[in-house]
């Protein structure tokens, strides 16, 4: 498997100008703290400083530098799933998803920069601290305007930049100006110097300030700023005036950029402020364009923004973004503006739009090429943020039925490994608003994906009266709705052991797909077909489905139905005993997987792989799947997932011949499922657990297995995968301390401490002062590692045969 | 109430009283005093400073005051000291006119002070004895 990317930090969007001494002390804070959090007020520069810092400690981080953006979520309980989308962990059913977070990151070393807390702070204070407690080498660097208040954090406050001084003009906040000064085009000779000076003071050093003014370079002089600057604290209004200082001095920076814009430039930097992250030009000329502004104008706006330093674009110009601080504002401005529930409805218009084109283009259309289709997943996909948003204007707004269109419309609502329980969650509150103006056909079209979830919570008799509700209610024209429904109505009573009726709706599903030639679920009709039939014994019958289905599939192109029918002629394959033609088949579905980044299915694909490999004794091939899919399951934090892989491996073991590495991995395994309240097959557990005790013996059995239960799953993985005999535990790695590292003094200090002597008493007998003793003291501690001045004593009694013999030799 | 003299504890150098704080009788020996401000000192360095680094300290008289000022010293910073009483507005005007990067204070008017500084850490008394630090 391809590395996994280490890190998710942007790439710096211009120079960084100073801070070196702070970041260098901050990055030894992480040495012995767990959580930092940098505190200041906007516009001071927390997140610049948390990205440069974060870049620097990746090296400490083998497992990896995580970004977590918070400014755009407006729910508290939005920070876990923030976080786990970040990670890639999808939610574990029935698990509480920062339950599944911690076991994606136990163990690991990495650090979790959370940016922007303040709006979400007492629950982002709450996660932080769950998450430290269960991840014990997880460190935690967080942004905020307020402190999380939790044991573990060490408050860092961010001060402005260094301001120049009556007698250096070297000062960082100078440096910056010139500097952003000069990327707008402006070079400044020594004779504006005094008057840069003047304008960094005025602007106390803050960075945002002095970039806001520093793009103004080509039209007023910083002569001109820093009087109009000055000026404009006299006319400071929205409730600054009793603000600090520092965020006083900001607003005014703001207002007075804003102030300097076109009517047309400010009508479209408020207006920006409705979209919840980045966002490209298209939607932007989509949901901002309207009096006094036509969208063929907004490109030119777009650039004039950034020109300013009011908007920020990556270098491409594709992805533009407001800062935190301007979004606020800007905010401010559109409803003072009287603009705001316009352009909020209007956001969520266009994304009902949007969603609804791209789902069709990616399953329904027939005869759109694969990577159409490919494109348009992906479009949607990065539309989550402002759909997230625009849900959330539905429900505040009442309109449930533009909030349901959307929800419909989200990819995630089909099983293809996007956030179910997320939609579910949307459709259940808006469902629980005033729904009488809503058709009853509707809302069975939104209540049939409500379906789905109950289904994956193994909820089926619930499932299966919701499903079929729905599909009474639901309009009979709206095909491929009815034909999902079908496919689901399969899935769950053929769980509920009902082949009978499963078949029937495999049939009408089927029937209908082919009336208006909807290849998707025709393929899923087929495949569903083939399923009954196996379930029946008919394995001619359902290999004939299961070819007649991949062939649909293919020529639909989606690579999840592809994956999904192969992986059924692949189960039939195994039912009939051809193990050859079963690990064909799933590793067919592989790659197709990949591409689709689909996770979960990917994981599973691998577990099967991995296991008919094992049955087949092609240990080489099945120790690789099983290992990438274990990896990839941790990685996403599905516990059942690693589970299925250690039986996978356990079954690779035993048939190895390797009974010990068996029971080991059957016992993590058994152990992973009872922690997410799963029951394991008990018969296989039983057979192997009785070969184990009469080849080994009964204690010998016992201790395996409890053993096995309190490994970590890697770790019993590994013995399986390299043969690892169990070893006796690892001895602590010893410290060792050359005596060389002291100089002669602090040696000699050390050798008195062991005599007990006080810093006086030492002072005297060496005669310096006490301070200089305590000051030798500390240097010791620091070099020996040790945080009293005691365990210097007995190092140093430890030591001393090593000191008096004047040769350094490492202790043992 | 407490009785005696400093010199009360005569068992051992290592109980010498160095320290009484008159109001509330707390006494300090020689051997808190070490040991304290040599753990106080290591944290200091691991909370950034080095030597030559101002760090205010604004604490009330008495035997905290104390092992911050040894415990700055053996980290190699320089004592800004700050009356712990001393009116808000000066109190303000002196931490912002100071450089100092850390503060050790648990006094209010001293914490509020900080924001609008170049003050970076601000430590209470709890945080240099504090339990002992996290080693990955």
């Amino acid at each position: 498997m391809p590395d996994s990317p280490r890190h998710n930090l942007p790439a710096e969007p211009n120079r960084f100008v100073g801070r070196e001494r702070d970041l260098a002390d901050l990055r030894g804070l992480f040495d012995d703290t767990r959580v930092v959090t940098l505190c200041g007020v906007g516009g001071i520069g927390k997140t610049r400083l948390a990205l440069r810092l974060a870049a620097g400690l990746s090296s400490d981080c083998p497992d990896g530098v995580w970004l977590v953006e918070l400014a755009r979520l407006g729910r508290p309980e939005l920070v876990e799933q923030e976080i786990a989308r970040v990670l890639g962990v999808h939610e574990e059913v029935g698990r509480p998803l920062l339950d599944t977070v911690s076991v994606r990151l136990r163990g690991r070393r990495c650090l979790l920069v959370l940016d922007n807390c303040e709006h979400l702070v007492d629950r982002c204070a709450e996660v932080v601290e769950a998450l430290v407690a269960a991840c014990p080498l997880l460190r935690v660097l967080a942004t905020s305007r307020e402190p999380l208040r939790i044991a573990s954090e060490l408050i860092w406050r961010v001060p402005p930049l260094d301001l120049p001084d009556a007698v250096t003009a070297e000062a960082e906040s100078v440096q910056l100006f010139l500097d952003r000064a000069a990327a707008a085009g402006t070079r400044l000779g020594p004779d504006s110097l005094p008057d840069v000076v003047r304008l960094c003071r005025a602007l106390d050093g803050l960075p945002l300030a002095l970039e806001l003014a520093a793009a103004r370079t080509s039209l007023l002089s910083p002569g001109q700023i820093a009087d109009r600057i000055d000026d404009r604290f006299s006319l400071l209004t929205t409730g600054g005036r009793t603000a600090p200082a520092r965020q006083r001095t900001l607003l005014a920076a703001v207002e007075w950029s804003y102030d300097l814009l076109g009517e047309k430039e400010q009508v479209l930097l408020r207006r920006l402020s409705v979209f919840a992250g980045d966002f490209d030009l298209g939607l932007a000329e989509e949901v901002c364009a309207g009096r006094p502004i036509a969208g063929g104008e907004i490109v030119d706006l777009l650039g004039g923004l950034v020109d300013k330093s009011l908007v920020l674009c990556d270098e491409g110009r594709n992805r533009y973004r407001l800062l935190k601080t301007i979004k606020c504002y800007a905010a401010e401005r559109l409803r003072q503006a009287g603009e705001l529930e316009a352009l909020r409805q209007r956001h969520l218009d266009v994304l009902c739009e949007l969603c609804e084109g791209h789902l069709t283009t990616e399953l329904v259309e027939p005869h759109v090429p694969w990577p159409r289709r490919l494109e348009a997943l992906a479009a949607a996909r990065a539309l989550v943020a402002d759909q997230q948003a625009a849900l959330d204007w539905a429900a505040r707004s009442g309109d449930v039925g533009q909030g349901l269109r959307l929800c419909r419309a989200g990819t995630g609502l089909l099983p293809l490994g996007g956030d179910l329980t997320e939609i579910i969650g949307w459709t259940e509150r808006l469902l629980a608003l005033d729904v009488s103006g809503i058709a009853a056909e509707e809302i069975a079209r939104s209540t049939a994906y409500l379906a789905y979830g109950l289904e994956t919570r193994d909820e089926l008799a619930r499932a299966l009266e919701v499903a079929e509700k729905s599909l009474v209610e639901i309009a009979p024209d709206d095909l491929f709705p009815r034909g999902v429904l079908h496919s689901l109505l399969v899935v769950v009573l053929l769980r509920m052991g009902r082949p009978d009726e499963a078949m029937t709706h495999a049939e009408e599903g089927f029937a209908l797909a082919e009336s208006c030639g909807d290849l998707w679920n025709q393929a899923a009709g087929l495949a569903g077909l083939s399923a009954v039939a196996l379930t029946r014994g008919r394995l001619r019958e359902a290999q004939r489905y299961g070819e007649e289905a991949l062939a649909r599939a293919r020529r639909h192109g989606h690579r999840w139905i592809m994956a999904r029918t192969a992986a059924q002629i692949g189960a039939v394959a195994e039912a009939r005993g051809d193990l050859a033609t079963a690990k064909a088949q799933y590793e067919m579905a592989e790659p197709w997987l990949r591409e689709l980044g689909s996770d979960l299915d990917l994981g599973r694909c691998l577990a099967r792989i991995g296991r008919v490999a094992a049955m087949l004794r092609e240990y080489g091939a099945a120790r690789e799947r099983l290992a990438d899919g274990l990896e990839l399951s941790r990685r996403t934090g599905q516990r059942q997932g690693m589970a299925r892989c250690l039986v996978g491996l356990s079954v690779l073991a035993d048939s190895a011949g390797d009974l010990e590495g068996a029971v080991l991995a059957a016992a993590a395994a058994a152990e992973l499922r009872e922690s997410i309240g799963q029951h394991s097959g008990t018969a296989r557990i039983e057979e192997l657990l009785a070969r184990a005790r009469a080849r080994l013996g009964d204690g010998r059995a016992a201790a395996l297995w409890s053993r096995g239960r309190a490994m970590q799953p890697e770790d019993a993985a590994r013995h399986v995968l390299e043969g690892e005999r169990v070893p006796p535990r690892a001895p602590a790695p010893a410290e060792s301390f050359r005596p060389s590292l002291l100089t002669a003094r602090e040696r000699e200090i050390a050798d008195l401490l062991t005599r007990g002597l006080s810093n006086r008493a030492i002072a005297g007998e060496l005669v310096i002062s006490p301070a200089t003793v305590a000051r030798h003291i500390a240097n010791i501690m620091e070099k020996l590692g040790y945080t009293s001045r005691a365990q210097i004593a007995v190092w140093a009694a430890e030591n001393r045969l090593v000191h008096t013999a004047g040769e350094p030799r490492a202790s043992a | 109430m407490w009785a005696g003299g400093p010199f009360l504890n005569v068992g051992g150098m290592d109980e010498r009283i160095v320290m009484v704080d008159s109001g509330t009788g707390r006494t300090l020996t020689e051997e808190e005093l070490d040991e304290r401000s040599a753990t106080a000192g290591v944290r200091l360095r691991r909370k950034g400073v080095r030597r030559g680094d101002g760090v205010l300290v604004c604490l009330p008289a008495g035997p905290d005051l104390l092992v911050a000022f040894v415990a700055v010293i053996a980290a190699g910073g320089v004592i800004w000291s700050l009356p712990a009483d001393l009116e808000a507005g000066a109190l303000r005007e002196r931490v912002r006119q100071s450089c100092a990067r850390v503060m050790i204070s648990n006094v209010r008017p001293a914490l509020d002070a900080a924001d609008e500084s170049c003050v970076r850490v601000v430590l209470g008394i709890e945080d240099l004895y504090g339990p002992g630090p996290y080693r990955a």
